[in-house]
């Protein structure tokens, strides 16, 4: 009887105030609990305090706008990093935010440090997100988020091929620059 | 002066005050012989809803989300018909007669004996204040029956005409006096 | 595995943002904030996959219905809350329109002197 203009037809008769009141916890609930992996990725990757919160607080609320097309928990982590991922890769690209540099032209941290020394977490850090855009997250997911090479190819929309080759070349290059820095790493 | 009269109302817009709802049950018996019907309810609570929702990213939404900010309610029916005579006048006497109550002031009536349709547009002016907006717009096979509830700018509401349309910029050349037509 | 792996997991460790992080996301939705009620049932669901195969089992038998109504209520409020959002946007531009077109249809009558 009542086809509709643009399907808003439909007369919402439910109360929405208590579904507000409802669904709010639940929804802070889902940002705490995955605040971290999601800021993590974005500071990794951009070593930008400020801009990584900026970034994961997009993300999040672009979940919020997506929460109907999610479909259980592990769809929710999935899709958290591949948006999160895409942000930030777009970020860099956007703003050129950090020099590129090829994988063979990595500088060198200033100051030589020992194996197990917290600055040496810094270090390999900052190598990390001096990588080019898709071998940086690559690292950052495999050795952050423990991913496998055929999980990184669903989060990225890659080859398993290129990921698996990807990480063996970025992994001889921070390999190459920190020996150098290091002195001896045990291999 | 009656025309800048009539301008005039529409930029003072809306103050305090909040009228009721029009009572528009009336009109549905004609769900049943239109061929397209649009039925918008959103009191209160819907309204606030359906504003968290709006982005604040969109000018558009953005100006939406601030026009609504006081309304009360907002209620549409809009109803078109396969052929002409399908509803008649009999079908609006209910919400003519809530119209020209005290509480409602008409502000224009247009009628177009070329397009044959007729629009009309009151303000709720209970009090000192207006708190409501009511528009009604027939043709033979349209009928239209806007009512907002609130404070409400109408020449913010006005400017809103296009929500949503793609705006084009077309170079503008001077118009011959051949060219000009009635643009509706 | 190499200690430059291992090192990499421990330099690439998660890290949490600032302790306002969440008030600030809920903010920029303009929702209030309010406590968490479910927090710990909902952090034993969402640990990181290193549980055994066979607990994590368990654990998602008895949690996963939960959730599922969790996301099944989230996903009727975005629902509903887009639809009150299309409507008031179409009921906006009808009224806009129409109130747009009266008013140039007044400015003509102005123009060409035709009473209303």
């Amino acid at each position: 009887m009542a086809s509709s203009v643009g399907g808003l037809a439909v007369r919402v008769q439910e109360e929405p105030q208590r579904a507000v009141q409802v669904e709010l916890p639940a929804f802070a609930d889902i940002v705490r609990e995955h605040q971290g992996m999601v800021f993590s990725l974005a500071w990794h990757y951009l070593h930008d305090r400020a801009l990584a919160e900026e970034i994961s607080q997009d993300v999040f609320l672009e979940l919020y706008r997506h929460l109907a097309s999610i479909q259980s928990p592990a769809h929710l982590v999935f899709w958290l990093r591949k948006v999160a991922s895409r942000k930030c890769i777009d970020q860099t690209r956007r703003r050129a935010f950090w020099p590129k540099f090829g994988l063979d032209d990595i500088p060198e941290p200033p100051a030589k440090t020992r194996p197990g020394d917290p600055m040496l977490s810094r270090a390999l850090a900052k190598l990390v997100a001096s990588l080019p855009e898709k071998a940086r997250m690559l690292v950052i997911l495999r050795y952050q988020e423990d991913l496998d090479p055929s999980d990184i190819a669903r989060v990225l929309d890659m080859p398993v091929g290129t990921v698996k080759s990807q990480l063996q070349r970025s992994l001889e290059v921070l390999r190459d620059k920190l020996a150098r820095t290091v002195g001896e790493i045990a291999l | 002066m009656k025309i800048l009269g009539i301008l005039a109302l529409f930029a003072l817009v809306g103050t305090a005050g909040y009228g009721q709802a029009l009572d528009l049950k009336g009109l549905e018996k004609l769900a049943a012989k239109a061929r397209d019907v649009t039925d918008v309810e959103l009191d209160g609570s819907l309204l606030r809803l359906a504003a968290k929702f709006l982005s604040a990213d969109d000018p558009d939404q953005a100006k939406v989300k601030k026009l609504v900010a006081e309304l009360k309610g907002v209620y549409v029916k809009t109803y078109e018909f396969e052929h002409e005579g399908e509803y008649s006048e009999s079908d609006l006497a209910s919400i003519r007669t809530q119209l020209h109550s005290p509480a409602w002031s008409r502000i224009v009536g247009i009628q177009s004996k070329k397009e044959r349709d007729n629009t009309e547009i009151y303000l709720r002016t209970g009090g000192t204040e207006p708190g409501g907006l009511a528009i009604v717009c027939t043709n033979p096979k349209e009928l239209v029956v806007v009512n907002i509830v609130g404070k409400i700018d109408l020449e913010e509401l006005s400017e809103l005409h296009d929500l949503g349309v793609p705006k084009i910029d077309i170079e503008k050349k001077p118009a011959k006096p051949a060219d000009k037509k009635d643009n509706d | 595995m190499s200690n430059l792996e291992d090192d990499l997991r421990i330099a690439l460790r998660r890290e949490e943002p600032a302790a306002d992080f969440t008030e600030r996301v809920l903010a920029r939705l303009n929702q209030p904030f309010a406590e968490p009620t479910w927090r710990e049932r909902l952090a034993v669901l969402m640990r990181p996959p290193r549980l055994q195969w066979a607990a994590l089992a368990v654990i998602v038998s008895i949690t996963i219905p939960a959730a599922t109504v969790r996301y099944r209520n989230e996903v009727q409020y975005r629902a509903e809350g887009e639809r009150a959002k299309a409507q008031l946007l179409f009921a906006v531009r009808v009224a806009g329109s129409k109130l747009h077109r009266a008013q140039r249809k007044v400015l003509e009558t102005g123009r060409t002197g035709t009473r209303l």
